[in-house]
């Protein structure tokens, strides 16, 4: 555990996604972003929606192949290694359903032994994850029939099901009351003391403030920023991080109003 | 990693009650019920028609002797046949008669009109007899019923007549004793049991698999889909290949537990006597036949899982994949059927055809005709079929677009040319229904002319015309449209005729062996392609044209797509053929027609232009044609041996010849599947 | 109900059906393509067996000796193209089973009383029931018997004295008065009439369920019972969108298959000279027409009672199924004679009845007082089946689609313990 708080947990190099789409032509969802994660920090990603958030923690979790870059987790690398990635990984988004016609219990047990968390310890591992969680009263209860926030309880502890160190939340406080978001706030600080690196994605500004120790700012698809709050607010002068990132967003629209690539048709003769 | 997942799927199934219930249960149950309910149907319908009062009346010259025969004829079973016959009697002269009998008979209220007349010339008896004409009408059960009972009664009365007159001028014995034919089945039931249980045993196995499977395939890929658990599961350690292994082995084990619940369930309904097996038949299996028959339902399984997660895996929702299942079940029962045809024996090609082998390799298991090693092959075909759709459902799953809501992966835009390729083949199988279409709804107002001018013009021109524009292509490389090398010209000239016999005589090796045609078939056909037309208009439309026309909808659109898929190019080449075959619509067409796309498609590749193939189309299509066509050579006369030979050699001598020209744009270089400029202007 | 909501929301549930453009391309496209390449199908088959039967020589082994008199017999069997007699067979029983054999001929002089006619034998034909060669094997070998047994009963006949008239008897002819026309109305008319029954139900079918539960699936469900329409309006527009792509998928389906059947059937049918004529005559089209949208209507209304209760597509499909066998019923009743018109007795049976009515009015027969009854017991279904799907989606779970209780707990608390 000691020797991994040097490397990196996460390493993103030029990491590109283009897009193709029927009107619009070639799109660069993705432009070359680079950035680390360390075990023990939150790494936040800051965008608007379209922003080029969930493709990257998409490209992270293996599920889309990067058009070019490389990125790795844990050492793995995510093209060459997507197993190895994803037994290190947890992934949680709005669009990771849960199986409805699973109780809780069995769904934690499915996802923990699919990760290949060792057999001998998934009860127990269960066991400590519904004590966690506070799972145990519905642990028996069919997952369709749970209210939203027992859903979003349920669908945290399977993130976590197999211990992994990297874990990736995106956008995961939408559509959340406040109650359930301040839980989804508490747990991500939870892992974060756990040592865990955690990629953390919203466009919600106060959370980002409050739970991430690095902050990237992602704009149709690059990078524009990336450093700590403190780090930020020096180079732009600004204290609160909504007035930063509309700073940075606004000094690259206005200057360089269509970022190079993001509209390029390069396929379209005549026109 | 598989049990784990496996173990959810069918956990997750079993819970859905409901649809266990109406999908599995409730079928148990109502099959028997709706065959009892069959059973009572046509009984009651056999009863209507039994006991029904047939009404009869009697017209022409001789009706008086007629009348007296029909009630004679009829009196001979009247202890027997429960039916009765009345005799309507009709008013007025005989013509009023025998045009209100007639009326009476279409309207219904008549069954069967007798016609009692004098013979005359043009009926062309051999002895001068009086003649009875039953007058009946075959769109009518009643009718039709009746005119066979008064014929069966009228031929007994004639028998017996016969019979007498002969005893009285001194046949010692009765006319049915003399020659007598005594006909003994050596086959035991169990034998006609097992040719039975062959016949419809795939065809149930598969109907039962494909519907038990249904229940979890549409829900395991395309259903996932939906609720958006797929993507959860595929950020999970489980590889692709695990997910699909494990998904497929679901779909199987269900499948496999319904044809059992489905076997069981009849073995009860066939002990408790509700149905019965037909008279006559019994069913007897030794245990060496079961596991060869188990054996060979494995592939068979495979293939149906495998195809039904290739359905679920491509359609984007719950609804699509049930649009897709009909068309599915179609595709698999027909060639189950393969066994049902009469002498289709289980060496010869039949095993190479997917389910259509394995359905002959059952039959062959039950009918005593075992061969290990033709089972073996039919075993192979379909196994390694269910294989190469399981890499298929494995790289739909790692297509993008099932999780990206950006709708297009890489090669999907790319300007259109780099998606050409993935979808030339469904443009071409709309080609295929359209010039099919064409055939069959116009074909006789267009005349063959017009047939060949719009599918030609139309279809194939029009066609590829509008690929090359729709996926803006350059017609330079996908036409091939460059300069062969010179020793291509000789070469075609060697090449073209030496291929039509080797073709004809390869044709027909097939034609005997694997593909045996009716005579009457050929006939018609080729009456059909005997044209009115002039030497030179048959050669402008069935050479010249297609020579132009259809190398530039195969040999160029559709072999250029074929080479950026598939990786070798002879593997292009027999497609390209294939295609080209199936285009001559009829099933006999297939063989040499394929075997000249072959030759062509080699022709296109090795020269890297298409004008030598079309050449060699020309004049395959004018040798083919012309010399038979103008009377100068005879079709009936057959090639000797050593002319096959000798069109062998000529034929690798082409080859050899076939060059590719010194241009350098890269005729002979294959234009590299990865640079996206390749295909574009 | 307000019939402007009506249309508004007719028009929205059809746009987004048509918007999906998958569904409509192969739901229009598939039944084009599938008829004709079926048919082709068949076609091919059918020729590749008729080619196969042709080519089979029967293999038969003969025995025993015929009385001299009756050597022609044995001649004439060996002069039959379609039959080869084979001459060293080891151990011919065996062979049978195994199949290299089709059948064993065998001569006896005859035995008994019927050996007093001089030079009379017996046949006997050993061959195997569950070999389609070998019973066609023994046919052959049995009409060519009864052709050389007429002949010799007539030179018989000719020694005896009796002259040709006594031989004979009398003529004994059959006349079909049907025309080609009659016997393709009487197939089509039963063919259709299953035929549009099956597809209007199956037409229905996915929409009844998707504009149900699939838009419970969707969660579109909630937004359209808050808009500010009547929720009788949207059951009424749900339902006429329903009945409407029934409509259509019945109409395409007939269409496509009444296009290609007869373009197939010719070449098939030519050879008996039988010919496939179909006219329908207006009049005919019309109550085919009138007879699809009564069924349109009546399976609508069935199923979405039954969809109501489901809370996603799979759900649905599952519940709407015992409809789907509800409807085969009169199908498989609906086989009767086919001299049967519709009645006064049979109009009064649901969906029976508008099968028969489909037959009759293919085949040229109106009754006007059974379509007549058939309409009013169809209104009555439909109006009863609707008052039960509006009843249903007026409690609330049905209305928010939390209800997770079975039909038959739902029969049992509300429908009964209210009524």
């Amino acid at each position: 555990m000691t020797t991994q708080l040097h490397t990196p947990a996460v390493r993103v190099r030029d990491l590109r996604k283009t897009f193709y789409e029927e009107e619009r032509g070639e799109i660069a969802a993705v432009d070359g972003i680079s950035f680390d994660a360390v075990p023990g920090e939150v790494f936040g990603l800051l965008g608007a929606n379209g922003a080029g958030k969930t493709t990257t923690l998409r490209m992270l979790s293996t599920v889309l192949r990067p058009t070019g870059g490389s990125a790795s987790v844990m050492g793995h690398d995510v093209v060459d290694e997507g197993g190895k990635v994803r037994q290190n990984l947890g992934f949680y988004s709005a669009s990771t359903a849960l199986y409805p016609r699973l109780t809780a219990r069995e769904t934690l047990e499915f996802f923990a032994r699919i990760n290949g968390y060792p057999e001998d310890r998934v009860q127990a591992r269960v066991d400590q994850l519904v004590d966690r969680f506070g799972i145990r009263e519905y642990e028996h209860g069919r997952v369709e029939k749970l209210s939203s926030g027992m859903k979003q309880k349920v669908s945290i502890a399977r993130t976590i099901a197999h211990d992994p160190p990297v874990l990736i939340f995106d956008e995961p406080t939408v559509g959340l009351d406040v109650m359930n978001a301040i839980e989804m706030v508490r747990v991500i600080d939870d892992l974060k003391a756990d040592g865990k690196a955690v990629l953390y994605s919203s466009h919600i500004m106060s959370e980002v403030e409050k739970l991430c120790d690095r902050i990237g700012i992602l704009h149709r698809g690059r990078l524009l920023a990336l450093g700590t709050l403190d780090e930020l607010r020096k180079k732009t002068g600004e204290h609160y991080l909504e007035e930063i990132f509309v700073k940075f967003v606004t000094e690259v629209s206005g200057s360089d109003a269509v970022v190079p690539g993001a509209f390029g048709q390069i396929d379209r003769p005549g026109s | 990693m598989i049990g784990t997942l496996l173990r959810n799927e069918l956990r997750m199934l079993l819970r859905d009650t409901r649809t266990i219930l109406i999908a599995v249960v409730a079928p148990l149950v109502i099959l028997p019920a709706y065959i009892l309910l069959m059973g009572v149907v046509d009984e009651r319908e056999a009863e209507r028609i039994e006991s029904a009062t047939y009404d009869w009346t009697i017209v022409g010259a001789e009706a008086e002797w007629g009348e007296a025969t029909v009630r004679e004829a009829l009196s001979l079973a009247a202890d027997s046949a429960p039916a009765s016959f009345e005799l309507t009697t009709l008013e007025g002269d005989a013509e009023r008669r025998e045009a209100l009998a007639d009326s009476l008979l279409r309207a219904g209220d008549l069954q069967v009109v007798v016609l009692a007349r004098p013979s005359v010339p043009e009926d062309s008896l051999d002895a001068d007899t009086p003649l009875l004409s039953l007058r009946y009408r075959s769109d009518s059960d009643l009718s039709r019923a009746a005119r066979d009972r008064l014929s069966e009664q009228l031929r007994e009365l004639r028998e017996r007549t016969r019979d007498a007159r002969f005893r009285e001028a001194g046949l010692p014995v009765d006319r049915d004793e003399v020659a007598v034919v005594t006909a003994a089945n050596v086959a035991t039931a169990e034998d006609e049991g097992g040719r039975l249980l062959a016949r419809v045993l795939l065809p149930f196995v598969v109907l039962l698999m494909l519907g038990g499977g249904s229940i979890i395939a549409a829900d395991t890929i395309s259903g996932e889909k939906e609720r958006g658990t797929l993507e959860t599961l595929l950020t999970s350690a489980a590889g692709r290949r695990d997910i699909v292994r494990a998904k497929l082995l679901a779909i199987i084990v269900v499948g496999l537990a319904v044809v059992l619940v489905n076997v069981l369930n009849l073995a009860l309904y066939l002990t408790i006597g509700i149905l019965d097996l037909p008279e006559g038949l019994a069913l007897a299996l030794d245990p060496a036949q079961l596991a060869l028959l188990v054996l060979l339902l494995v592939p068979m399984a495979g293939l149906v899982a495998a195809a039904l997660l290739l359905v679920s895996g491509v359609s984007k929702s719950y609804r699509e994949y049930q649009l897709y299942s009909p068309v599915l079940f179609i595709a698999f029962l027909l060639p189950t059927l393969a066994a049902v045809l009469p002498g289709i024996e289980l060496n010869s090609a039949v095993v190479a055809v997917p389910i259509a082998g394995l359905s002959v390799a059952t039959s062959a298991v039950l009918s005593g005709d075992w061969q290990p090693l033709w089972g073996l092959a039919a075993f192979g075909s379909t196994g390694l079929t269910a294989l190469f759709l399981l890499r298929r459902v494995e790289v739909v799953l790692s297509n993008e677009r099932l999780i990206s809501n950006a709708g297009w992966d890489e090669a999907d835009f790319r300007g259109g040319a780099a998606q050409f390729p993935r979808h030339v083949l469904t443009w071409f199988l709309g080609f295929w229904v359209l010039f099919f279409l064409v055939s069959l709804w116009f074909g006789q107002t267009l005349g063959v002319r017009g047939q060949i001018v719009v599918n030609l013009v139309g279809v194939f021109l029009g066609g590829s015309a509008w690929l090359i524009h729709r996926y803006r292509l350059d017609p330079v490389p996908v036409l091939s449209l460059r300069t062969p090398g010179w020793t291509s010209w000789p070469a075609v000239l060697i090449g073209a005729p030496s291929f039509l016999v080797l073709g004809m005589g390869i044709a027909q090796l097939v034609n005997t062996y694997l593909f045996p045609i009716p005579q009457s078939v050929l006939e018609s056909f080729a009456r059909g392609l005997t044209l009115d037309l002039g030497v030179l208009q048959l050669v402008f439309f069935l050479a010249v044209l297609p020579g132009i026309l259809e190398e530039i909808a195969f040999r160029g659109v559709l072999l250029h797509g074929l080479r950026r898929r598939l990786a070798s190019p002879w593997a292009a080449a027999v497609a390209c053929g294939v295609i080209f075959g199936l285009f001559h619509v009829s099933l006999f067409r297939i063989v040499p027609t394929g075997l000249l796309g072959i030759a062509l498609a080699v022709v296109v590749i090795r020269t890297g232009s298409i004008y030598p193939a079309m050449l060699w189309h020309f004049l395959n299509n004018a040798l083919a044609l012309v010399p038979t066509e103008m009377g100068w050579i005879d079709p009936e006369v057959a090639v000797p041996g050593w002319g096959f030979a000798l069109a062998a050699g000529g034929v690798v001598i082409s080859y050899l010849l076939l060059r590719p020209g010194s241009d350098p744009s890269g005729a002979a270089k294959r234009p590299d599947r990865s640079d996206p400029a390749a295909g574009r202007a | 109900m307000n019939w402007r909501e009506i249309g508004i929301l007719y028009r929205h549930e059809l746009r987004s059906a048509l918007r999906e453009r998958t569904i409509v391309v192969n739901g229009i496209l598939i039944p084009i393509f599938l008829y004709p390449v079926m048919l082709w199908g068949m076609f091919t088959a059918v020729t590749f067996v008729q080619g196969l039967n042709e080519g089979f020589t029967s293999r038969v082994v003969v025995e025993g000796q015929l009385p001299a008199l009756n050597t022609e017999l044995r001649d004439s069997l060996a002069t039959l193209p379609d039959l080869r007699i084979e001459d060293d067979v080891a151990e011919p029983r065996a062979a049978i089973a195994e199949g290299r054999l089709d059948a064993i001929v065998t001569f006896s002089p005859a035995q008994g009383d019927v050996g007093v006619l001089p030079g009379n034998f017996r046949v006997d034909i050993a061959y195997d029931g569950s070999e389609t060669r070998s019973v066609n094997a023994r046919d052959r070998v049995e009409s060519a018997v009864d052709r050389w047994r007429s002949g010799w009963l007539e030179e018989m006949g000719d020694d005896l004295g009796l002259d040709v008239e006594d031989r004979a008897v009398f003529a004994l002819t059959s006349e079909n008065v049907s025309t080609a026309r009659d016997v393709s109305e009487q197939v089509l008319g039963y063919m259709l009439s299953v035929f549009l029954i099956i597809m209007v139900a199956v037409g229905c079918f996915i929409p009844a369920v998707d504009t149900t539960a699939g838009e419970r699936e969707r969660s579109t469900w909630e937004t359209l019972m808050t808009v500010g329409a009547d929720r009788g309006s949207i059951v009424v527009a749900k339902y006429l969108y329903v009945a409407t792509l029934g409509i259509v998928a019945g109409a395409l389906n007939v269409i496509a298959l009444m296009v290609s059947i007869g373009a197939v059937l010719e070449p098939l049918l030519g050879e008996s000279g039988a010919s496939l004529e179909v006219a329908l005559s207006p009049m005919a089209a019309l109550v085919m027409v009138g007879a699809a949208s009564l069924l349109a209507l009546t399976f609508a209304a069935a199923m979405m009672v039954f969809a109501s209760f489901a809370r996603s597509f799979k759900d649905g499909q599952a519940m709407v199924s015992p409809v789907m066998w509800l409807i085969f019923l009169p199908i498989l009743l609906g086989g009767e004679g086919s001299d049967v018109n519709l009645s006064v007795n049979t109009a009064v049976v649901p969906l029976l009845n508008v099968s028969m009515m489909i037959r009759d009015a293919i085949r040229g027969v109106f009754v006007w007082e059974g379509i007549a009854i058939t309409l009013g017991v169809s209104i009555v279904l439909v109006t009863v089946l609707l008052l039960l799907a509006r009843r249903i989606l007026s409690f609330e779970e049905f209305l928010t689609g939390s209800f997770d209780g079975s039909f038959w707990r739902f029969a049992k608390d509300r429908l009964l313990t209210r009524g």
